[in-house]
């Protein structure tokens, strides 16, 4: 029933992508994919979650962008949301994250 | 191991205990079928050899009476046959056999199934060894969850007036704890709070943080603080105590029937759906803040959404346990379909049931993936007390005695706070008229409003009377604040004790003088009578309101002095 994570890396760049149902069940498996990345020695790392596969967004996964965010360093935070399909962006601006988030 | 032989024949049976007496196992024999069964009762084997041709009871019969008299444990039963049809060796399987031995019996073979059923029998044990510490357990959990829901209930609807005739709810939690949040609650003015919060997640850990945020509503709600204030002490509270992950998606609303106005303060929940007396949808609110518990609130997060509200509006709240209940396939109910119950075809008092219906028949049979709920705000019952309101009230009674008091508030104590809240509480803890609190509340909110409105923003009430207006009003009013850098307003209140009856010997009652005066350039006088006598429009009730709880209302000054003489007796 949930989703899959795959990650890619580069120097500068963490990309997650999340497909299928992004709920609470990912939350291993989306905070495996981060955390190696983050934390102190990891400043000024960028992360990218990538939703174009994702078919479902819940409050849980929502509370997760947010964990990473804290974990990434909060408001220095760079992390940006990219191909949020219409319901999922719904979504996300309903709870207001584009003031933490870059939506695209 | 412990083996209990059956067979009728005493030479196999003179076989097998010798061959199974060597291997240092102790063993039972039996005759026949009966006799089986009942040496099994007795002696608890580990497992048994069996005969199927037996006079009497056969070996299939004893076999099955064995397991049905001794279901919870297992205990192997190997046949001993001759027979090598497949029929035969599956009637042996059926009647509740483990395995079966071909006659005449090998040695080697005989070892060997016996350790392998004592491996199978072992670990049946250890299972059921673990299921019962697992059933302990469970109705240990149970029972403290049902303590838990017991005391949640308990802390959760203390004062909750979800049974006002104004509203319909509904909610059904996806586990024991519902991790949606449905509170109401009158403030000191009879204007009516609602909350309705959904917590990240469902479950214990949601209800335990659902309970402060109760505790916060209801108390402020009483104190008489807006509902913007109240979004930002919770906010406070939850970012204290809830982990980064969790957060709460709340809308705040309160429903002032005199002022004939809606205040809405949306973080995170789906759009707040207005429909009037046609059962068509006229005004959405979205979410325009962040939900409570994830950043620190900014001045302008406290901002609420002000509606002016006609007798025949209902306003329709949801959580997205709504919008994304599922059905059996998997598809989702969706904005749309919710939506499509208000374009005009149904009649607005059936709306509420035609909702929950609708998404029952979706949901059919699919399981419940979030906590539902649904609120509906019946606008023209606003002013309707719920039953029982009266004995929910705290009867107190200080005996009346003199005092004083004066507050000066400055335009910068003016823009930061409203003090309200606070002088209601201190002159409440003075001198404390129960059923007085409400009347008291409004006359002292009406005069602190129409002093800091209409004295010191110099607001025009008359903008007040079409809806536009109204809006314009609450925006104007925002921004001159944020802007008002001098001025004051002084508040003076002062309590005598009024002589007893003839009956009493200590005093029945009292009389409270208030003086509200702000340094604002006031009115003309003759506008004021005008406007005491009016009483058209929004602006024009408040003072309308004040005359009619008051002994004696009159202004002074160039009108920026309003004197008010407020009478009670217990």
């Amino acid at each position: 029933m949930s989703g899959t994570i795959h990650v890619s890396r580069s120097d500068k760049e963490t990309v997650i992508g999340v497909k299928g149902r992004f709920n609470f069940e990912m939350h291993s498996q989306f905070r495996a994919a981060y955390q190696s990345d983050s934390g102190e020695d990891n400043q000024g790392r960028r992360f990218v979650i990538d939703l174009a596969g994702t078919e479902y967004i819940d409050s849980s996964a929502l509370g997760m962008l947010l964990l990473l965010r804290e974990e990434a360093g909060a408001n220095e935070s760079d992390i940006e949301i990219i191909n949020t399909r219409p319901e999922i962006r719904k979504i996300l601006e309903t709870a207001n994250f584009q003031r933490l988030f870059k939506i695209a | 191991m412990k083996i209990l032989i059956v067979d009728d024949d005493p030479i196999n049976r003179t076989i097998l205990q010798r061959l199974l007496g060597k291997e240092g196992h102790e063993v039972i024999t039996a005759n026949n079928g009966r006799d089986g069964v009942e040496g099994f009762a007795l002696h608890h084997p580990d497992l048994v050899l069996m005969d199927i041709r037996m006079p009497g009871m056969n070996g299939y019969e004893a076999a099955r009476e064995i397991k049905t008299l001794h279901a919870s444990h297992f205990t192997p039963i190997i046949f001993l046959t001759a027979v090598t049809d497949e029929e035969g060796l599956v009637q042996c399987i059926d009647s509740g056999g483990d395995d079966f031995l071909t006659k005449p019996f090998n040695r080697t073979i005989l070892q060997a199934k016996i350790g392998a059923m004592e491996r199978i029998r072992q670990l049946h044990a250890r299972l059921r060894v673990q299921k019962e510490e697992l059933e302990l357990h469970q109705e240990r959990v149970n029972q403290e969850l049902e303590v838990g829901k017991h005391i949640f209930a308990h802390i959760v609807r203390a004062g909750n007036l979800l049974d006002a005739p104004c509203l319909n709810h509904w909610t059904s939690p996806m586990t024991l704890f519902n991790g949606d949040l449905l509170v109401a609650s009158y403030n000191p003015a009879g204007g009516l709070h609602i909350m309705l919060g959904d917590f990240t997640g469902h479950g214990l850990s949601a209800a335990v943080a659902a309970m402060p945020v109760a505790d916060i509503f209801y108390d402020m709600t009483a104190q008489g603080f807006s509902i913007g204030d109240m979004a930002e002490a919770m906010n406070i509270k939850l970012l204290s105590i809830m982990p980064r992950r969790m957060f709460c998606a709340a809308c705040l609303i309160e429903v002032d029937h005199r002022q004939q106005s809606l205040a809405i303060w949306n973080g995170g929940l789906p759009d707040v759906l207005i429909v009037d007396g046609s059962g068509r949808l006229v005004h959405r609110i979205p979410s325009t803040r962040m939900p409570l518990g994830v950043v620190p609130m900014t001045r302008e997060d406290r901002k609420v959404e002000i509606l002016e509200i006609r007798p025949d509006y209902r306003v329709f709240l949801h959580s997205d346990g709504v919008t994304e209940a599922t059905a059996p396939d998997d598809g989702m109910y969706g904005s749309e379909r919710l939506e499509s119950h208000f374009d005009g075809t149904h009649a607005p008092e059936t709306l509420f049931h035609a909702i929950l219906d609708d998404l029952e028949q979706f949901r059919g049979t699919a399981q419940q993936t979030d906590d539902i709920s649904l609120l509906e705000i019946v606008c023209d019952r606003a002013g309707e007390e719920p039953r029982g309101i009266e004995e929910k009230r705290q009867r107190t009674a200080i005996p009346p005695t003199p005092w004083e008091a004066a507050f000066t508030f400055s335009a910068h104590t003016l823009k930061s706070v409203d003090p309200l809240p606070t002088i209601i509480n201190t002159v409440m803890n003075l001198q404390a008229p129960s059923g007085h609190r409400e009347r008291l509340y409004t006359i002292l909110a009406e005069l602190f409003s129409n002093a800091l409105d209409h004295g010191l923003l110099k607001l025009d009430t008359g903008t007040k009377k079409t809806p536009e207006g109204f809006i314009q009003y609450y925006t104007q009013r925002e921004e001159r604040l944020s802007r008002l850098d001098e001025g004051s307003i002084r508040l003076e209140l002062s309590h005598t004790p009024r002589p007893p009856d003839q009956i009493g010997t200590e005093p029945r009652g009292g009389e409270i003088h208030i003086l509200m005066e702000d340094t604002g350039s006031g009115f003309e006088l003759d506008q004021v009578h005008s406007q005491l006598h009016g009483n058209i429009g929004h602006g024009g009730r408040g003072i309308a309101l004040v005359r009619s709880l008051c002994h004696s209302l009159e202004y002074q000054g160039r009108g920026n002095r309003a004197k008010a003489v407020y009478r009670w007796t217990l």
